[in-house]
């Protein structure tokens, strides 16, 4: 029972990722009847939080947030992405109701946070910017306060200090803790209580490339073996990019996308093109055109968006055919800071 | 609805373990008897004087009390209170602590509650060292003999029980001001301020109005056995009341709480 419970749970929290599932099936969790109702139980829950028409400013007449409408599917990692001053930590601190929220609408596991704030705050496990531990105090005695409050067994003191390998620092104070050591502390906070969603922003500021790795993986683990929710705010695509399952970027306040990684990946594609130096641009053109291709001229090159592989040989022949010669094709490909940047842009330039 | 006073209790408790606060306690508990303990080593004739005068333990705990209610327990209050919330914004926590699941009410509260019993304390082992202020040197010395004198316990516990009432406003009016405050200059000057303004107004005819003075003008009534003409235990229990109630308002009113 307390196992099926468990996958129960579980399910609840996540989006129907198949390796999830397999995962599930074959630690026989659950068997098909429960499956089902579990599926049913997971169509009605869909998003750990959803906010929509969120405004907030801090002073008249500078507005920080402008209409911010987030959706976090349960189960997912979903990383919140935009510049320093773009609104993240505020909306994170809306989230939790750090801050009045002052417009709009915030749900978390499809309860507003204003009316049911301990009764979320119960499954949440956070991490705000720079870690909140006392520094005349060990580990240990850290985390004790935290169980205090959350009232959990005293047993996940151990364990979750054991989750982000810091077991062994005995009597040594929190001040005398390396930087990675205190973030890795903060997440232990976070997730003493086994949240089923974790807010964390910024956790690896600071932190050297090792570090970062190891709390990228650490969050891999928890999602993928606890299934918890995770959001993550950063400034750097390419610090979450291997990470996330979702992403939402924000600029100046406003988002300006919300999708799956796998969408973000798509208009990067989108947005690749082909190069191609030929002999005689122009005829190349009208050559280009009868096979349906929409062309541009850019610095003296020809331009197409990029086409499948065979299109790219077919069109080769047909320009070698029509006596066009052909000194270069080359794609290129706008990588993902490129796009994440250019949707930061669009706000500033608008 | 879930109690979350208890777990907040306990984990504040647990917060001012090893920190200065706590130490803070010890020290100003101590520090007066102990200095006392010291001269009555290198002077016993001012122990023995003691012995002539009637009331020996009343003696003796009035002439402890005297510098510890004119200054010392005023200023470690403006200390230990700023430095219990401080240990909060020093250490970031603020906002951890207000998304845990626990009401806001609990927090104030629970504070307020760790740094009294912190005060009661204090008063414990301010007593206890008195008394051994005494008895140690006449222990060690053949000069003074030692005091078998019986103590009215009964008196001991009304004067303490006063002297903790006369410290409540400026307990409750510290706390009120060093939870708006993240720089620890700002409690602290101010509660200095009002200790200071409170010496310096000694002889004016309101000084009754300035909290930080009760303790002080509750030694003089119990020095001179007269009453000071103002009834400075509900003076003292209105101005708590008045401080903890301000505080709880501007403490929940914060807008941004970490």
């Amino acid at each position: 029972m307390p196992k099926i419970l468990f996958g129960m749970q579980q399910l609840t929290q996540t989006t129907c990722f198949a390796d999830q599932i397999a995962h599930f099936a074959e630690k026989s969790y659950l068997t098909a009847g429960k499956f089902l109702l579990l599926l049913y139980i997971k169509s009605r829950t869909m998003y750990s939080v959803q906010t929509s028409g969120v405004f907030h400013h801090f002073s008249e007449n500078d507005p920080v947030l402008k209409d911010i409408a987030l959706q976090v599917p349960s189960g997912s990692i979903y990383g919140f992405l935009g510049p320093n001053g773009a609104g993240k930590t505020t909306t994170l601190r809306l989230l939790l109701g750090l801050i009045k929220k002052q417009q709009g609408s915030i749900l978390i596991f499809d309860k507003p946070i204003e009316n049911h704030r301990m009764e979320i705050l119960r499954n949440i496990g956070s991490l705000i910017e720079m870690p909140s531990m006392y520094g005349h105090l060990t580990a240990s005695e850290n985390l004790r306060i935290w169980q205090q409050l959350y009232q959990c067994p005293y047993s996940r003191i151990a364990k979750a200090l054991e989750t982000v390998d810091l077991a062994n620092t005995g009597t040594k104070k929190v001040s005398q803790f390396s930087l990675g050591m205190k973030q890795r502390l903060g997440i232990a906070a976070a997730l003493l209580h086994e949240p089923s969603l974790l807010i964390l922003d910024e956790p690896t500021n600071g932190l050297d490339p090792y570090g970062m790795m190891e709390i990228r993986d650490l969050l891999k683990k928890l999602n993928y073996e606890h299934g918890i929710t995770i959001v993550i705010s950063s400034h750097l695509l390419s610090e979450i990019e291997k990470l996330v399952t979702h992403t939402g970027i924000i600029s100046h306040g406003q988002m300006v996308f919300q999708g799956t990684l796998d969408s973000l990946v798509s208009r990067q594609l989108s947005a690749s093109k082909l190069i191609l130096n030929t002999s005689n641009n122009l005829q190349a053109t009208d050559v280009l055109k009868l096979l349906q291709l929409d062309t541009s001229i850019e610095n003296g090159m020809l331009t197409i968006p990029i086409p499948e592989k065979e299109m790219i040989a077919q069109l080769n022949r047909e320009l070698v055919k029509a006596n066009i010669d052909v000194y270069e094709i080359n794609p290129v490909q706008k990588d993902l800071e490129t796009i994440f940047m250019e949707l930061i842009n669009q706000t500033t330039h608008a | 609805m879930h109690n979350t006073f208890t777990p907040c209790l306990k984990a504040e408790w647990l917060k001012k373990r090893h920190s200065f606060s706590s130490w803070l306690v010890i020290i100003g508990g101590s520090f007066t008897p102990l200095i006392y303990m010291l001269v009555f080593f290198i002077y016993p004739k001012q122990l023995a004087d003691l012995h002539q005068s009637p009331g020996f333990w009343k003696m003796l705990f009035l002439r402890s009390w005297e510098t510890m209610s004119l200054l010392l327990l005023p200023m470690g209050i403006v200390l230990a209170v700023s430095l219990i919330t401080q240990l909060e914004f020093k250490n970031n926590t603020w906002k951890q602590l207000h998304t845990a699941p626990v009401s806001f009410s609990s927090i104030y509260f629970s504070k307020l509650m760790v740094i009294l019993v912190m005060m009661l304390q204090l008063f414990i082992l301010f007593n206890f060292t008195t008394y051994l202020s005494a008895v140690i040197p006449s222990m060690l010395s053949k000069k003074v003999p030692f005091p078998l004198y019986e103590m009215n316990v009964f008196y001991f516990l009304k004067e303490n029980s006063i002297f903790f009432i006369t410290c409540l406003p400026m307990v409750a009016f510290q706390y009120l001001i060093s939870l708006q405050f993240k720089n620890f200059l700002v409690p602290i000057g101010a509660g200095l301020a009002l200790v200071t303004a409170g010496l310096i107004a000694h002889s004016w005819k309101y000084i009754y109005m300035i909290p930080s003075t009760y303790t002080g003008l509750h030694f003089m009534e119990a020095a001179t056995n007269k009453p000071s003409g103002h009834n400075i235990i509900a003076l003292s229990l209105g101005y708590f009341l008045f401080f903890v109630v301000l505080g709880y308002v501007l403490y929940i009113a914060k807008k941004e709480k970490g």
